[in-house]
């Protein structure tokens, strides 16, 4: 942090902290309320999720995945068995294919849904935040119903799901789309356009789109500087070339392209492009066996593989190396909140400390996924 | 000067609108209320039946339990749990599938299958399990398994089952076997004193 001159201070922020959504510490070198360096201090999550896959099994790998990206465990979970997958070169049946795009884009709602509440919380709007945690509820029943949990699921295995859908879940998920695309209006009533919410939001935390890419922030943070990159629409994997859906981007329509209120708004269309997805998965889906594809014994052939996929926090890779034992050699995974945190100091210099908050909170970290 | 007041009516509008919202919401306290008032009331917890032909499978997470009659200590559950925290121990039987009284050991499962092996030790230690549910699949007897569901009339669901002391939580299936007849069983002809 260097040397401390004149009128400035070292303001330390976290490690609890709400604000700094899990584990996170932020050593901050302030003059006066502007802040001039941030050091974010990491791993005090770290539980070692590369070195354990190393010494267990690669179905065993899966519960792991959960608790990296808690939030979004489906996506986790989807990223690591879509790479086994190609690494195996195991073709699963279409069914399977379509219950892990409803069960991702339903967990991309969820965790939205709490990145947007909990960053209206960091901001001082309490009200929107319980609204929100009210529908992820919903969603979180019927991962419930379909798997048992409720927050780590282990739902997707190489080769297919651990269970079938229950038996009415298509009219289950339509009621709940009925009821939840009446409430993303009530959302942007109460939160988006609200002029203090606005003011706090606009023109704070400009990322500029060559600084973005520079930093290789991905998902909506990079969308967010107007940047139209997704990996479910430019690379796609699993069917997601089937679907039709927009990519929303940042248009800087209250400030400059690439503020935090930029952010924040493309996270909200995205629900809604979410929403678009889930029903036309919930029209077309196949009926179908799910275990069809599930190999008895996972020994996948010497190699490696990197597989991107998208989770709601961007770019998530898995970097696999098989020796050709059933435990892997090497598993990688590439972290999008990592990077989102990397450029946090660079953004962050010249706002003041109330600002910092605001920036921190549009990123949507999840620091279960940064210290792995 | 026009700016300032457009901003003015701009916050009081959307705070206005905003209000109306919560407002609404307070005014129909009794249809949007979700709050449960948890030890009280309970949210009901999903039909457990999920169709198809999967009825055999264990859809939920909750305390893990084992029908230790019916285990012949094949060892799978152990190599699935990514967290190693199911142990067991075994001991060979000296016929295949009979019954040894002294010990409470029964020769068959229930599905017929003759036991080779005597269970002398399996613990469970759930303050280290992850809930994954991986050690419930491969057992060819199914009796490894989380409370409720399709076993919820033998073992009704059991998800609160916070203590004191940390040691409780590691559950103790099998029998209780002292060190001699542990040793009898080991060396079941001791040779006789002349």
């Amino acid at each position: 942090m260097g040397i401390v001159q004149g009128d400035q201070m070292i303001l330390n922020i976290g490690p609890q902290h709400p604000s700094t959504h899990g584990v996170l510490r932020l050593e901050v070198r302030t003059d006066g309320e502007i802040v001039s360096e941030i050091k974010p201090h990491l791993g005090y999550l770290h539980r070692c999720f590369e070195k354990h896959s190393e010494n267990v099994t690669y179905e065993q790998v899966i519960p792991f995945t959960d608790r990296c990206d808690y939030l979004a465990s489906m996506n986790s979970n989807f990223g690591y068995v879509v790479a086994m997958e190609e690494l195996m070169e195991i073709k699963v049946p279409e069914r399977v294919d379509y219950i892990r795009i409803i069960m991702g884009e339903l967990n991309r709602i969820a965790s939205h849904l709490l990145a947007l509440g909990v960053y209206g919380l960091d901001i001082g709007a309490f009200t929107p935040f319980l609204y929100m945690f009210r529908d992820r509820e919903r969603i979180l029943d019927m991962f419930e119903l379909t798997c048992g949990a409720r927050l780590l699921y282990n739902y997707m295995w190489v080769g297919g799901v651990s269970h079938d859908l229950p038996k009415d879940f298509e009219k289950i998920c339509i009621g709940f789309l009925d009821y939840f695309e009446p409430q993303i209006k009530e959302y942007n009533n109460l939160l988006t356009y609200n002029k203090i919410f606005i003011e706090r939001t606009a023109d704070v935390g400009v990322i500029p789109a060559d600084v973005a890419v520079s930093y290789g922030v991905t998902g909506p943070n990079l969308r967010g500087s107007g940047v139209k990159w997704d990996v479910r629409k430019d690379e796609p994997y699993s069917i997601y070339d089937r679907f039709e859906f927009d990519i929303p981007v940042g248009e800087g329509q209250f400030g400059t392209l690439g503020d935090c209120f930029d952010r924040y708004w493309v996270r909200m269309l995205e629900i809604s492009q979410s929403v678009k997805i889930l029903r036309q998965a919930l029209k077309d889906i196949p009926d179908g066996n799910v275990h069809q594809a599930l190999p008895k014994k996972i020994r996948p052939p010497k190699g490696s593989v990197y597989r991107r996929t998208e989770s709601p926090r961007g770019d998530l890779g898995y970097y696999i190396v098989s020796d050709g034992t059933p435990v892997p050699y090497r598993v990688k995974m590439r972290s999008p909140a990592f990077t989102a945190l990397s450029c946090l100091d660079e953004v962050s210099r010249g706002w003041m400390i109330s600002d910092v908050i605001a920036i921190l909170g549009s990123l949507d970290i999840v620091l279960g996924e940064i210290d792995r | 000067m026009s700016k300032y007041f457009a901003n003015i009516y701009d916050t009081v509008n959307t705070l206005w609108t905003g209000m109306r919202i919560t407002w609404r919401h307070m005014m129909n306290i009794k249809r949007d209320n979700v709050t449960l008032q948890y030890p009280e009331e309970r949210w009901p917890r999903p039909e457990r039946n999920i169709g198809f032909n999967h009825d055999n499978y264990n859809v939920i997470r909750s305390r893990l339990h084992v029908d230790i009659d019916e285990c012949i200590g094949c060892l799978k559950c152990t190599r699935a749990c990514p967290v190693d925290c199911i142990k067991i121990d075994t001991i060979k039987a000296p016929v295949r599938g009979e019954d040894i009284p002294n010990v409470g050991h029964t020769g068959e499962t229930s599905s017929g299958t003759k036991k080779a092996l005597l269970v002398s030790r399996f613990t469970i230690d759930m303050s280290e399990c992850c809930y994954c549910n991986l050690c419930t699949y491969p057992c060819p007897e199914k009796c490894i398994f989380m409370v409720g569901g399709p076993n919820g009339s033998k073992h009704p669901i059991d998800y609160e089952f916070s203590e004191f002391d940390r040691n409780n939580l590691i559950y103790q299936f099998a029998k209780l076997i002292t060190p001699g007849q542990k040793e009898a069983l080991q060396n079941p002809t001791p040779e006789v004193e002349a």
